[in-house]
């Protein structure tokens, strides 16, 4: 019996796999090593185009990407979590490499999602995204509030729905089939989109109201 | 335990995100001279609301727990956080990875079966989506009497030896044990149910709080980075006049 307990506290949780978090040992060397050269080019960017006045909108947009993992949106036996990196793209364009490397990593440490190997690409599959939607909906979100609400909704879904793929296309090179792979986790992140959808829609209407200048379509 | 809210992760669901992005608010309103504070503050409604949010559990992660009462293995499923795993699906392998039996999970995110066979099993989890959890059962909980009766061994010897003379000891001594394993297996179970909560809890608040201090360090460290490079500016301008 005292053996029974010490196996108890020896088992510790086995290995767990979030959706969007992809952890170690998950990947195989090359989509690490080409995901960690495109992350790091991405924040060597972002960094050169953050400059210090954008700098604290940059740590809040990063202190939310960091709790947003937290909230669930609970779906059948599963469940998963905010990204918000359709807004953060938005906000900042490509300093949304940093901001997210940055949330990524402690995530990582404090929280135990993903891991420190697959940092890189974990960082790609959430922020180029975000730098694509900045690109495609920066400038309509300039706009009047007929295109820029459904373009600022477009963009928060988007960029979700294009992160899944992302992670479909890094599994693709390591075991699972593309399309059942990025299928699954497009298709459990489909409330997340809606409700990212509508969260990036009512930030960017607020914004046009109070700080119009904290969108991109106005500055070129 | 679960569903219900009661007050202490009531204050540190709704307070306590509101006390953190006041805080923040008030620190970057320095920075930004009160010029994205509406935006700031609306992040902060956003968040409690969010926080708020029925049925938002901080699951991530799951994990199945189970345990050998008399000739039935009991398992429970969850999510780190307290949510229990409703409708996952439970596969019971033996170590050689030949699947044994399965089912569901039911709303008390519990599911039971007999054992099937005497061999060491490996319960696995799946609760959708790529989450999956695993606990494997050894042979010596699953059959005490093997794994004991081999050290023991020549002791029964010597029992048969001396049996001629006692009324068959060695009958009473088995009743005895199989009886003292199952209540032992009974009084245990909780204790190994709490031992495996206690594994795993999900994030805490102290890391949210200790995530976002990170975040504030690094503006913080930009900031002096700033500062210190433009009062070199300013420096080297007044030298060059």
């Amino acid at each position: 019996m005292a053996c029974l307990v010490g196996d108890a506290a020896l088992l510790l949780p086995n290995k767990k796999r979030d959706i969007m978090h992809i952890s170690e040992g998950v990947l195989s060397g090359p989509v690490l090593i080409s995901g960690i050269v495109l992350a790091a080019t991405g924040t060597a960017i972002g960094l050169k185009k953050l400059n210090y006045d954008r700098i604290p909108r940059a740590a809040i947009l990063s202190a939310a990407f960091f709790v947003a993992s937290l909230i669930h949106v609970p779906i059948g036996p599963s469940s998963v979590h905010l990204i918000l990196n359709g807004i953060v793209g938005l906000i900042l364009g490509w300093g949304a490499f940093p901001v997210i490397l940055v949330a990524l990593t402690l995530q990582a440490v404090f929280f135990q999602f993903g891991g420190i190997t697959t940092l890189g690409v974990n960082t790609v599959i959430m922020a180029f995204p975000a730098v694509l939607c900045y690109y495609l909906f920066g400038r309509l979100v300039g706009k009047g509030p007929r295109i820029a609400l459904p373009a600022a909704f477009l963009c928060g879904s988007l960029s979700v729905f294009l992160a899944g793929i992302l992670v479909g296309l890094a599994l693709t090179f390591t075991e699972e089939n593309f399309l059942k792979a990025a299928y699954l986790v497009v298709m459990a992140h489909i409330p997340v989109m809606i409700i990212e959808g509508i969260i990036t829609a009512f930030c960017v209407l607020f914004l046009k109201k109070v700080q119009p200048e904290m969108l991109p379509g106005k500055i070129p | 335990m679960t569903g219900k809210i009661d007050l202490n992760t009531m204050v540190a669901k709704v307070l306590c995100p509101d006390i953190v992005f006041e805080g923040i608010m008030t620190i970057l309103t320095r920075f930004d001279t009160g010029k994205c504070r509406q935006f700031l503050s609306l992040m902060a409604c956003l968040f409690t609301l969010c926080l708020l949010w029925p049925g938002t559990a901080m699951a991530h992660r799951v994990n199945v727990f189970a345990w050998v009462e008399g000739d039935t293995v009991h398992t429970e499923s969850k999510f780190s956080g307290g949510r229990l795993v409703n409708g996952g699906e439970v596969r019971v392998y033996d170590l050689k990875g030949n699947e044994l039996l399965s089912g569901k999970t039911n709303a008390q995110g519990e599911f039971s079966f007999k054992i099937p066979q005497k061999t060491a099993m490996k319960i696995v989890l799946q609760a959708g989506m790529g989450h999956r959890g695993e606990w494997t059962i050894p042979l010596s909980e699953i059959d005490p009497q093997q794994s004991a009766s081999e050290p023991s061994a020549s002791q029964e010897e010597q029992k048969k030896t001396s049996e001629t003379e006692t009324v068959k000891p060695s009958v009473d001594l088995d009743q005895l044990r199989h009886a003292l394993e199952q209540s032992l297996d009974k009084r245990l179970s909780p204790v190994l149910k709490r031992l495996a909560e206690a594994q795993d809890k999900g994030p805490t608040f102290r890391d949210i709080l200790g995530g976002i201090g990170y975040i504030l360090g690094l503006l913080g460290l930009a900031a002096y980075m700033h500062f210190r490079r433009r009062s070199r500016d300013l420096e080297a301008e007044k030298k060059g006049r």
